[in-house]
């Protein structure tokens, strides 16, 4: 059976082609700004898991995320040239790297049984008091996250290739001088796009129908032979290593972690991503990912040409108070007119005539490609 | 021995307050089934107003700023949940995280970096009884906070409305059918939610803090895990709560000297791990339902 | 109680469940003959979706056991249970509306697959090879329910017969020994009752597993059941073939309070 290529797939080869050739012409700051909306996609991924796929509210997603990024910090510094006394095991880098994120999903398992248990806002409480313990550790533990200052964070390298530069050796690739942004660029782009497929295998194969069915039928999905505590344990752990990878990448994306990041902020802003973009859905979270994440500073550079926006520190309303009453603004309109998020639009947009839309619930099926691109 | 005495006074008078903050939340959701999330903000609000209110003599700024507070809560369930009825509550609850911020973005843009003092009327004055010296601020929100409970309790179980909302939150399809009018219900108990947060935050403000400051976002949260442990649809669960976690934070604030190994600021994280530790032997809070599954 | 063979019935004794002051199920007893379908009939209210929640450990019983293969189900955790190959429907269709038909049936085949998170994730051929083969069987399975021209269609788009119809091709996914059927015709008109009453017969026949159907109507259940035990404020009250049911003064009297005004309901 011979299969036309599909506008999806030809849409995503597009996509893929431009990626891969931004560097090339994008300046230092789109390419960081990029680097930050990688990391915070792949750490967007693991909370519409874990909320759009399982119904588990976690509101301590910024506290994973904190440990990935403080971790990698302390596996890959070289105490003796880290100054300022701080920690660190001096490890090479992408084993330190991997070291982070697998702390990070231990923090997630030893936290699983509680979120095993518990349901609803009961969980997104206690997942809300995570964050204010970690905020706690990295204030007080100073010689290992630096206190209130923060800590520097090492320079990524793999054997071979270093991603940050050497001063006075510029690397050329096609003519085109690449810093560590454009370097960063590519190696964050290979772990979001992992990280899209692992999630993509996860939601359309059994564990994903475990875990809908979970958010869906809890009772009926145990009478199917589902162990739910065991699925809901399991998807908090593998949410929290999602969070902890994007920690990683947050951390060689600005090279300093300070505590302030990882507040509630921060996990109010991941809850509004996913939302945004559509609960389970995948490309509903990367879009809002890079909704979230470019409007600050996307309002920043432009805030000469948007009216209303004053620059920082003049008591108007700055870049990244705006982006806020955006986001903020977003999801009310998005909770009254199409709950399913941006990936319901979306869907919406693609079939002709509509669909009936999604009953309220916000709760929506991932990917609806599950049900035609299988066999 | 008199420390103690005075941690725990100290501890019963926040947790009054604490109760009231938490009382507004378990409201919402016992009437309306919404998880609140714009709660802490209503806090913000009110004491926003009260503070800006500056000249006028307390009792006056104090009404206003419950007068702004319940407004703006009244007006977010007009134009907001109302929009949404007949829809899922998940989705108004999710809805209300965006109000939140919407809300708490603006006015901790208007704070700034300031600290803006909201003026306590009882200063630095002291009683003293049997031996032991209390502020009198700490009285006056225990006081007033009792006092409120108990009005609240009196309402809730006498009056027409508080009756009203007790049947709707017991079975609301039923209560619908026997002609309450669940628009109004709802309104009522964002409207009282809205007052509770607004004279929970006056006291929160008033001491020890020195004024309404952007941390403070971070103690109206506190209305959760208050609410949590006592269990989310129990009003006398939330006084419990609010009890527990006042007591709770002050004693580990008093003590903090003996707790260095555990850091400073350790009582910003002890009401979250007092509620950690209720649900894992009760999931569902001390006196909240233990769900049934409905088949 | 006699018992025609002990490998494939269903022995409930003594179940007792109480919740908030009440008394919902009061020393129930009654045996599933292998091979039977077996009714579980009773006024609302008399405590026989409660008796479905003991069988699926949805609930436990104060006191009382439930033997099944050999073990008490009243000892096991749900997943277990259906792992045993228990597989129930629910009076709520408990379907998820976004899904297709297909991946709803899919659910059904979870304790019989082994893909987890990480096979699932790094797509490791096993999670190709298995999916290809459980689809298979859920094509025959809902063939032989009636519902395979609608596999790629979402659940939420079928008629309630339909879905009805999905949700016990899901409980055959599990590949039962006993089927729990919650109220499988509520809702139904004549129609649709008749179609699911032969549905019924036939997953007898071709199975040969006892099912135990919670039912209302009357109908059906004289039509199809082997036995039928009724139950009334939580207490069992009855028990026997449908004719002997039918004439017992005490189900007589717990539906319709006067003996010949139900008897004439009855026999209708």
């Amino acid at each position: 059976m011979s299969r036309s290529i599909s506008p999806a797939v030809i849409g995503k080869l597009a996509l893929a082609a431009v990626l891969l050739v931004m560097p090339f012409y994008l300046d230092a700051f789109w390419l960081q700004l990029g680097l930050f909306a990688f990391a915070t996609a792949v750490a967007a991924l693991g909370l519409t898991l874990l909320l759009g796929q399982a119904g588990m509210l976690s509101l301590g997603h910024a506290f994973f995320v904190a440990v990935g990024a403080y971790g990698y910090a302390y596996f890959a510094s070289d105490p003796h040239t880290a100054g300022n006394d701080h920690l660190g095991l001096g490890l090479p880098p992408l084993v330190a790297a991997v070291l982070a994120v697998a702390v990070a999903g231990l923090a997630g398992l030893l936290f699983s049984p509680i979120a095993a248990r518990l349901r609803g806002i009961y969980l997104g409480v206690a997942s809300l008091g995570l964050v204010f313990l970690g905020l706690h550790v990295l204030v007080n533990a100073e010689r290992l996250t630096g206190g209130v200052n923060g800590r520097d964070v090492p320079a990524f390298t793999l054997p071979g290739f270093a991603f940050e530069e050497d001063p006075g050796h510029t690397l050329y690739v096609l003519g085109v001088p690449f810093h560590r942004e454009e370097r960063l660029w590519y190696l964050a782009l290979a772990v979001t796009v992992a990280a899209l497929i692992y999630y993509r295998g996860v939601v359309r194969g059994r564990p994903g129908r475990a875990l809908r069915a979970i958010r869906d039928h809890e009772v009926a999905a145990a009478a199917m032979g589902v162990n739910v505590a065991s699925y809901k344990a399991r998807a908090f752990v593998i949410g929290s290593m999602y969070a902890g990878v994007g920690g990683v990448l947050l951390a060689l994306a600005f090279r300093r972690m300070v505590p302030e990041t990882f507040g509630v902020a921060l996990s109010i802003e991941y809850l509004a991503m996913v939302v945004i973009g559509g609960l389970g859905s995948a490309g509903g979270a990367v879009f809002g990912a890079l909704f979230v994440t470019s409007l600050p500073a996307v309002l920043e550079r432009y805030a000469a040409q948007v009216p209303g926006v004053a620059p920082s520190g003049s008591g108007g309303i700055t870049p990244a108070i705006a982006a806020r009453f955006a986001y903020g603004a977003a999801i009310v309109l998005i909770l009254l007119f199409e709950p399913g998020g941006v990936a319901a639009l979306a869907r919406r947009l693609r079939r002709h005539p509509p669909p009936a839309s999604p009953e309220a619930a916000v709760v929506i099926d991932a990917d609806q490609a599950l049900s035609r691109s299988s066999n | 021995m008199q420390n103690f005495a005075q941690l725990l006074i100290g501890g019963i008078s926040l947790g009054a307050v604490y109760a009231l903050l938490a009382l507004g939340f378990v409201l919402v959701f016992k009437a309306t089934g919404v998880i609140n999330f714009a709660y802490p903000a209503l806090l913000l609000v009110g004491a926003y107003t009260t503070a800006r209110a500056g000249e006028l003599p307390l009792p006056v700024a104090a009404i206003l700023g419950i007068c702004a507070a319940v407004v703006i809560a009244a007006l977010v369930d007009r134009v907001l949940v109302r929009r949404m009825r007949g829809g899922s509550v998940i989705a108004v609850s999710i809805m209300t995280i965006g109000v939140g911020v919407l809300l708490q973005t603006e006015i901790i843009r208007r704070i700034g970096i300031d600290v803006l003092p909201i003026g306590d009327p009882w200063g630095s004055g002291v009683v003293t009884l049997g031996g032991l010296t209390i502020p009198q601020t700490r009285i006056a929100a225990l006081v007033v906070g009792l006092a409120l409970i108990a009005c609240f309790f009196a309402w809730f179980k006498f009056s027409v409305w508080g009756v009203a909302m007790r049947a709707t939150a017991e079975d609301h399809e039923t209560a619908a059918l026997m002609g309450i009018p669940g628009g109004r219900i709802s309104a009522a108990s964002w409207a009282v939610a809205g007052g509770l947060a607004a004279v929970a935050g006056l006291f929160v403000t008033m001491f020890p803090s020195p004024g309404l400051e952007p941390t403070t976002s971070a103690v109206a949260l506190r209305a959760f895990p208050a609410a949590i442990i006592g269990g989310l649809d129990s009003t006398g669960g939330a006084v419990v709560g609010g009890l527990v976690i006042g007591v709770t934070e002050v004693l580990t604030q008093g003590y903090e000297g003996h707790l260095t190994f555990l850091g400073l600021g350790f009582h910003a994280v002890m009401p979250y791990l007092v509620m950690v530790l209720v649900l894992l032997v009760r999931p569902t809070g001390l006196f909240g339902t233990r769900e049934l599954h409905r088949v | 109680m006699n018992r025609t063979s002990t490998a494939f019935a269903l022995s409930v004794d003594l179940v007792t469940v109480r919740f908030a002051g009440v008394t919902a199920l009061d020393e129930v007893s009654f045996d599933v003959r292998a091979g039977a379908i077996h009714a579980l009939i009773g006024p609302n209210g008399a405590g026989k979706s409660t008796l479905f929640n003991v069988l699926s450990a949805v609930y436990r019983p104060v006191s009382g056991a439930v033997h099944f293969c050999g073990l008490d189900l009243t000892r096991l955790r749900p997943h277990e249970i259906a792992a045993l190959g228990v597989a129930r429907t629910f009076q709520n269709i408990a379907l998820l509306p976004e899904a297709t038909v297909r991946e709803n049936l899919l659910l059904g085949r979870h304790h019989l697959t082994r893909t987890g998170f990480v096979s699932s994730g790094l797509r490791a051929a096993r999670s190709g090879r298995e999916w290809r083969l459980h689809c298979e069987r859920v094509s025959e399975i809902a063939d032989f329910v009636g519902i395979a021209d609608k596999l790629e269609h979402p659940v939420g788009a079928l008629s309630y017969g339909d879905q009805k119809r999905v949700e016990m091709a899901r409980a055959l996914c599990v590949e039962p020994r006993l089927l729990l059927l919650d109220e499988p015709a509520a809702g139904m008109n004549a129609n649709e009752t008749a179609r699911m009453a032969h549905l019924i017969r036939d997953v007898r026949n071709s199975l040969d597993i006892p099912i135990l159907l919670v039912e209302h109507d009357m109908g059906l259940v004289m039509g199809i059941a082997d036995r039928v035990t009724v139950l009334d404020f939580g207490r069992c009250i009855a028990d026997g073939s449908p004719e002997e049911v039918q004439l017992d003064p005490e189900v007589l009297r717990a539906y319709l309070g006067t003996e010949d005004s139900a008897r004439s309901e009855l026999q209708a």
